[in-house]
Parts: C-alpha cells; structure tokens; sequence
C-alpha cells in the first residue's frame, strides 16, 4: 500500500529524523532500517509472539517523541533500544516465563531449525538451563545492561546512553551481572576457560 | 568460552527471523502520521449525505414521533448520488471505491451500484494519474473528473457526489460498535494488515477497513471480489447502525464520524439535505439492492475491464 520512500541508504538515522518533521514518509524509512533488528532482540527476550507489536508500539513511540530527538547523534539505535526496553519491562511477567520455560525444557527442543541447533549445541546445550535460570534471577536494571551489550550489540557508551545513565554506571551493572551469570555456570561448565 | 561469548550464544540460538507480518506495524506508522484538517463549511453538509442514503434519518423521525411530511406522488425526484471512497489524508485523494446510490422517486428501495475501478474511463482527467481507469488519483479533491466519466459510463444522471475518506469509514464503524464480518476461510494479509480465522467476526473500524480493502487471502483476490466485500460492509455498516442509533451518544458518534470524514459537493445544501431526509422516511435500508455493474475483460487488453454493454444498460436504465 505504501511505496517505499525515496530515501538515499547512505543518510544517517539523524538526516531521517530530521527530514521526517517535514515528511513523516521518512520515518518509514528507520522502521525498514531497524525494525528486523528491534524483533529479533525482543523476541529473544519475550518470545516472538509479543515481539510483533512491541516492535510496532516502539516506532510508534518513537515517531511521537521525534521531535526531542537530539539531531547530534548519527546512529539512532541507543535512542530505539531505549524505547524498547521500557516497553519491554512492562512485559516482565512474559520474561520471567520465557526463562522458567528455557530452564526446564532440554537443550534442542527450542529449535525450530536444525543447522541451527548444530551450531549452537556445541556450548549452549549444557549451560543453557542455567544461564536461562541466572537471566531469571537478575534485577531488571542489570539484565537490561547485560542484555544490551550482549544481545543488542551497543557498547558501553551506547548502552548508557540508551538507558539514561552515566557510562560508570553501565560497567558496574555490567560486571555484577556477569558475576552473577559466572556463579550460576558455576564451577561445573566444562567450556569456561580458567582465567 | 567467556559468560558474553555463551550469552550471544543463547541468543543466537533463540533467534527468529522477522516474520513478513513485521510490515504491518510500519503501517500503523502511516496511521499515527497526523491528518490534515479538510475545509469546514461542505463538510457540515455532507453529514447527512451517507446517513440520509442509509439509515439515519428516517430512523430518527421514527425515533422522534414527529409526523414526517408527507409527499404526494410526482412532487419528489430520484436523486443519484455518487459516493468515492478515498484514501485521503494527505494531499490528493485516491479514488478507490466508486459507488453510485439511486433514491428512486417513491423512496422505497434504494439501489447501491458499485463501479469496479479498474473500469476503462472514457475521459481523461488532467492532473489525475488514473492511467486510463475509473480510480486514480482526485487532484485537490475535485470530483469533476470522477462525475463526468461516470456520467460517460453509465449515462445516468449524476446530481450529487462526496467523497468518503477511509478514515471516516474507520470511525463509523467504531461508532456503531463494530460491525459483523464473514469470512469463509481463516485470513492472513500483511498487504491490509488482516488477520482473522474464518467465520463470522465482530470487527472494528481498522480490521473492517482492511476487510473491505483486502485483495490478498480472501475470495479469488480480484476487485470485484472486493467490491463485494464492501458492499457487504456497507450492508453491515447500515444494520448496525440502525440497532444502534436509537443511544443517544453513539448517534452523535456517527454523525461525528460522517462529518470529519466527508467531503461533498456545494449543491448539497442544509436545505436539499433536508427535504431529502424527510423524503427518505419511507425508505427501508434492510431493502436496499447492491448491484455490481457488470463488466467483462477489454478484448483489447485483458489487464483492462470495459462494461459489459448489455447488461449494463439493463442495470443502469432503472437508475435514469
């Protein structure tokens, strides 16, 4: 129904904010960029059932709020992953679940792709039930940091900048969840290597 | 294997790849994008225009007791309005669905035709890109264009025409409370953002739109078929409305929605409106006829539809 805008790849996420005060078609144009990322790192959190619409709410947001967008800044992920990870803490009931069900269910089974399964068997099959169960037991401000530079790929500077907090902050949720995560691989994970 | 190498590792294997269906939520971006005011004063004299067609009216007077005024026979004329319903909250509207309502001259039973618009248009509309066809983009809202080659088509008399924007059927229908919708199999297109199991359904103002727009999942994917389905909406949309009116606030609801959404031609005056309420009194919406005008594939080219001149003279012979 509605043509792709003519929008040139190479302009920055700023230059389409920017132009989709005037042309809101623009906007249109960072939904085809990151959506497919956006679903892909909620449905790892909440499953994909949810992960459809979360997206959309997200943009949604996103569209209304353009205006306070600070122009400044070229890559727009920390401001979108931001969004997504409130809406994704009102969801924190489906996370939880996600988790419990991870936990008990036998490494494989949430294959639907077998080349997939072969690939990730290999480390994930053993410690999968309790990093699931270490994810579970997290505070939601750590995971929310643990999981952005982990799932989302930001780094450090992104990820405070995501969440609103100083960069200082990031490092130390950082490494008290990776403590935590650490402690429930435990002493028994056959691939952690000894520092 | 660090604990960040195993956690992407778990992420990874807990990928899912973003389903086609995504596209639909860059859709309810569309949506959210804000709407342009349309001008004010003829938008006041379209409000009776597809209420006075269909129910609203003569509901009313019923309603209120109020004697209607009576008609003599030969002192009302038939009246053929011509309604397009429009994708049109921005710029230039696109005509998308063309439909032609008779009042006949006794106000019994009124007829709906619908003109397929991939029908062949005899006049080319400057500044419209219609690529020959009934639909097409309305350059500044003009109906002149659209009337003139229906009038062409059909050699029926047009007197009064509106344009219908979408986003006032949505709110119609959301006024009512939802119309009734059925569907012979389960559906599923991204392209309308329909998503619905087979059966009968009460739908809202956005998936009835999407209903009567959809050319993917539902019947053999042809317009006629989607003219049907919006005929069918139509006939839900009038049902509806005529249980549902009788409420006070979903009455000023309609007439609310039919206003913003609904921009007519300067003949229709509060005056005209008027007596052609009163004379619809004795009109009953549950008889009205939904014809499709029939047309065949142009021999010429088969991508193209021309009217099936027989027939269609048949049809349109009863609305002149």
């Amino acid at each position: 129904m509605t043509a792709p805008p003519a929008v040139p790849e190479t302009a920055s996420d700023a230059d389409l904010i920017r132009r989709s005060h005037d042309d809101p078609e623009a906007f249109a144009a960072l939904f085809d960029r990151y959506a497919p990322m956006l679903y892909r790192y909620v449905a790892r959190r909440l499953g994909p059932d949810p992960a459809e619409d979360l997206v959309g709410d997200t943009f949604l947001a996103a569209f209304g709020r353009r205006d306070r967008y600070d122009l400044d800044r070229a890559d727009a992920r920390p401001w979108l992953f931001g969004i997504v990870t409130k809406l994704v803490a009102r969801h924190h009931r489906d996370e939880a679940a996600r988790y419990r069900a991870l936990r008990r269910t036998p490494a494989g089974a949430v294959h639907d792709d077998p080349a997939d399964a072969v690939a990730a068997a290999v480390t994930a099959a053993a410690v999968r039930p309790r990093l699931a169960g270490a994810l579970e037991a997290l505070p939601r401000r750590d995971r929310d940091v643990l999981l952005l530079v982990a799932w989302a790929d930001l780094n450090y500077a992104e990820t405070a900048e995501a969440l609103g907090i100083p960069v200082g902050t990031v490092r130390s949720r950082l490494n008290r969840a990776r403590r935590k995560v650490r402690a429930a691989l435990g002493d028994t994970d056959p691939t952690r290597e000894e520092a | 294997m660090d604990d960040l190498n195993l956690l992407r590792d778990l992420g990874r294997a807990l990928d899912r790849e973003p389903p086609a269906t995504l596209v639909r939520q860059r859709s309810r971006l569309a949506q959210a994008r804000p709407r342009r005011r349309r001008p004010g004063p003829l938008v006041i004299a379209a409000a009776a225009l597809a209420t006075a067609a269909l129910v609203l009216v003569p509901a009313l007077l019923r309603q209120s007791g109020k004697a209607p005024a009576t008609h003599r026979p030969g002192t009302v004329k038939a009246v053929n309005l011509l309604l397009v319903g429009a994708d049109g909250v921005r710029g230039d509207a696109r005509a998308d669905s063309i439909v032609l309502v008779h009042l006949p001259a006794d106000r019994r039973r009124v007829t709906v035709v619908s003109l397929p618009r991939d029908v062949e248009a005899p006049a080319a509309c400057p500044g419209a890109t219609t690529g020959g066809r009934l639909s097409g983009t309305i350059p500044n809202r003009s109906l002149t264009c659209v009337t003139r080659n229906v009038e062409a088509l059909t050699h029926v008399r047009v007197d009064h025409v509106a344009i219908l924007a979408y986003a006032g059927l949505v709110e119609m229908v959301d006024a009512v409370g939802g119309v009734e919708v059925m569907l012979p199999r389960a559906v599923d297109d991204p392209a309308s953002g329909l998503k619905l199991s087979a059966g009968r359904h009460l739908v809202r103002g956005r998936p009835a739109l999407a209903y009567a727009r959809a050319r993917h999942g539902l019947g053999d994917g042809s317009d006629l078929d989607r003219v049907k389905r919006q005929q069918a909406l139509m006939a839900a949309l009038a049902k509806a409305a005529r249980e549902k009116i009788t409420n006070p606030v979903t009455l000023a609801r309609l007439v609310n929605a039919v206003t913003s959404g609904m921009v007519a031609d300067r003949a229709l005056t509060p005056a005209f409106l008027k007596e052609l309420a009163t004379s619809l009194e004795r009109t009953d919406p549950a008889t009205a006829r939904y014809k499709i005008a029939p047309v065949v594939p142009d021999p010429r080219d088969p991508a193209r539809l021309v009217l099936d001149e027989k027939r269609a003279e048949a049809l349109f012979r009863t609305l002149r």
